[in-house]
């Protein structure tokens, strides 16, 4: 059994096309078996919502009278980088504000926006011949901006660590807070709904791919940054961080039920995204790993008390364990925490599948495939010479 | 016999008069201290006390006397469900296990009446959905 993306199309248009979860897709495949689910289903939808730092937004504020080309650029006081033509600036989720406040930064002033709220903007600038302006101070929306998008240079972790803390003393990590002596673990992956895990060599996913973004249409834009392939697998599937995306779409078309401001206390700000990616179902190894149960995927446990690059894994965890509350490590019981919300990945999920069977949401053909190898390189203190 | 929470705030010079003493002893009150933070600034206790109302109030009548001020709590660490996106990072956190999750909707349940307002919770929720006090 085969079907190509453009009789999917086809069947979405006809109101024919059959789309189920992949957490309904996991519950059709144990009771009618791989070969059966295939020729039932067209589409599975998958769903993650986590903190993915690595975002940000490019606004273009259109032009002042006089005008000004913007050199220093902040939003709601939280600095934006204006290294780039007159209007344009970009805003990073992490960025702190500067005028003292602790609690709002960069994925505020993404969040504030979406909401529909308006932002103060002031830049400064030495003057030229051709924007004569300053200085200007003022307030801007969604609706007064020419554009406003996300661009992420790294989204959707196929996979990642579930952390530990073996020291004495309390760690607040991007992992969250990490109580000291093993007493917690944190993950965060949605596992058996995540995107990149039941695509794992990436067959339909590529540059091009329209995906949900944040409430919005988006695509995949590039690989995400730190992309690798060489990496363990359990069941086919990475058992350690491996690839990710870069991403974009119109934050107009954004929610807040998708997009939130998080901070994770004493480590900084980043933005809690809602992605998700609807999986044609090409063939029966297509249905197979869209099939895989959180019993069949694995992560490895890091433990952060040890503060170098290097951190050996200490064993690896399914998302079952993870999910059941409860791991054993070095013979301890450790409680466990999603960082990432199953219950959010889920209305992603539901709401990409809903999308498709309205015809709303089409699925597309990637116009290139990402790398099928790739490693990543360190970053090392090296002589001029050294690096060439 | 009631059982009311209370939190109580010290100035520095309050930290050396046996407070907690004379509630057992003077107003015979069965008494649970749930976190204390207090050290020669001042500082704060948030106890349980058990007895019946007239020995609650007149405990408290001697602690607002000696200048203690007094908060009763009704709700200590309130979460705000609009912040809140159901991650789970308070679940593991907690001393009292007060967060569940409903494995069937994969909704976070903040349980309130086991919460011990320890504040365990306040700084770990990167969504800034938990805060404590009233």
């Amino acid at each position: 059994m085969k079907r190509t993306v453009e009789e999917i199309n086809a069947r979405i248009k006809s109101g024919d096309a059959v789309v189920l979860t992949a957490e309904e897709a996991i519950e059709l495949v144990k009771k009618v078996g791989v070969e059966q689910a295939t020729k039932e289903v067209d589409v599975v939808t998958t769903g993650t919502f986590g903190a993915m730092c690595s975002s940000g937004a490019f606004i273009n504020f259109g032009h002042s009278e006089p005008p000004i080309k913007m050199g220093k650029v902040w939003l709601n006081d939280v600095p934006a980088y204006g290294g780039l033509a007159a209007v344009d600036a970009f805003i990073g989720a992490t960025e702190p504000s500067t005028n003292g406040r602790a609690d709002y930064g960069g994925a505020h002033v993404i969040e504030d926006l979406i909401a529909g709220r308006s932002v103060k903007l002031k830049a400064t600038s030495q003057g030229t011949d051709c924007y004569p302006r300053r200085d200007i101070e003022t307030f801007i929306s969604l609706k007064t901006v020419n554009q406003a998008y996300l661009f992420n240079p790294r989204n959707a972790y196929q996979n990642y660590a579930a952390a530990v803390n073996s020291g004495e003393k309390t760690l607040f990590t991007y992992m969250g807070k990490l109580l000291p002596n093993l007493k917690n673990c944190t993950y965060s992956s949605a596992g058996q709904l995540s995107p990149l895990l039941k695509d794992p060599n990436l067959r339909t996913i590529g540059i091009g791919t329209r995906i949900f973004l944040g409430g919005a249409q988006g695509y995949v834009s590039w690989e995400g940054t730190q992309y690798k392939t060489n990496v363990p697998l359990r069941n086919g599937v990475p058992s350690a961080s491996a690839r990710s995306l870069a991403v974009i779409g119109d934050l107009r078309d954004m929610s807040t039920d998708y997009v939130r401001a998080l901070e994770m206390h004493k480590y900084g700000f980043t933005l809690g995204l809602g992605i998700g990616i609807p999986i044609p179902v090409l063939d029966e190894d297509m249905m197979r790993t869209c099939a895989l149960t959180d019993e069949q995927l694995f992560a490895p446990v890091v433990d952060y008390a040890l503060q170098s690059r290097n951190r050996r894994p200490v064993q690896e965890v399914s998302y079952a364990e993870l999910r059941s509350g409860t791991i054993t490590v070095k013979g301890k019981k450790v409680r466990t925490s999603a960082l990432s919300s199953y219950f959010k990945a889920r209305q992603v999920a539901v709401e990409l599948k809903r999308r498709v069977e309205e015809g709303e949401f089409m699925l597309s053909q990637f116009v290139q495939a990402l790398p099928h190898e790739k490693a990543t390189r360190p970053l090392d203190v090296r002589s001029k010479e050294e690096v060439l | 016999m009631g059982n009311s929470r209370f939190m109580l705030m010290f100035t520095p010079d309050l930290v050396n008069e046996p407070i907690t003493y004379r509630m057992v002893k003077d107003f015979d009150l069965n008494i649970n201290i749930l976190r204390a933070e207090i050290d020669d600034n001042g500082g704060r206790l948030i106890i349980n006390f058990e007895g019946s109302p007239q020995q609650i109030k007149q405990a408290l009548k001697y602690l607002t006397d000696n200048k203690v001020q007094v908060k009763e709590l009704v709700e200590y660490v309130r979460k705000d469900s609009e912040r809140c996106t159901d991650c789970g990072m308070c679940v593991s956190i907690c001393p009292v296990m007060a967060f569940q999750v409903d494995k069937v909707t994969w909704k976070v349940v903040f349980l309130n009446d086991k919460c011990i307002a320890c504040g365990m919770c306040v700084d770990a929720c990167p969504s800034a959905a938990m805060k404590l006090g009233q």
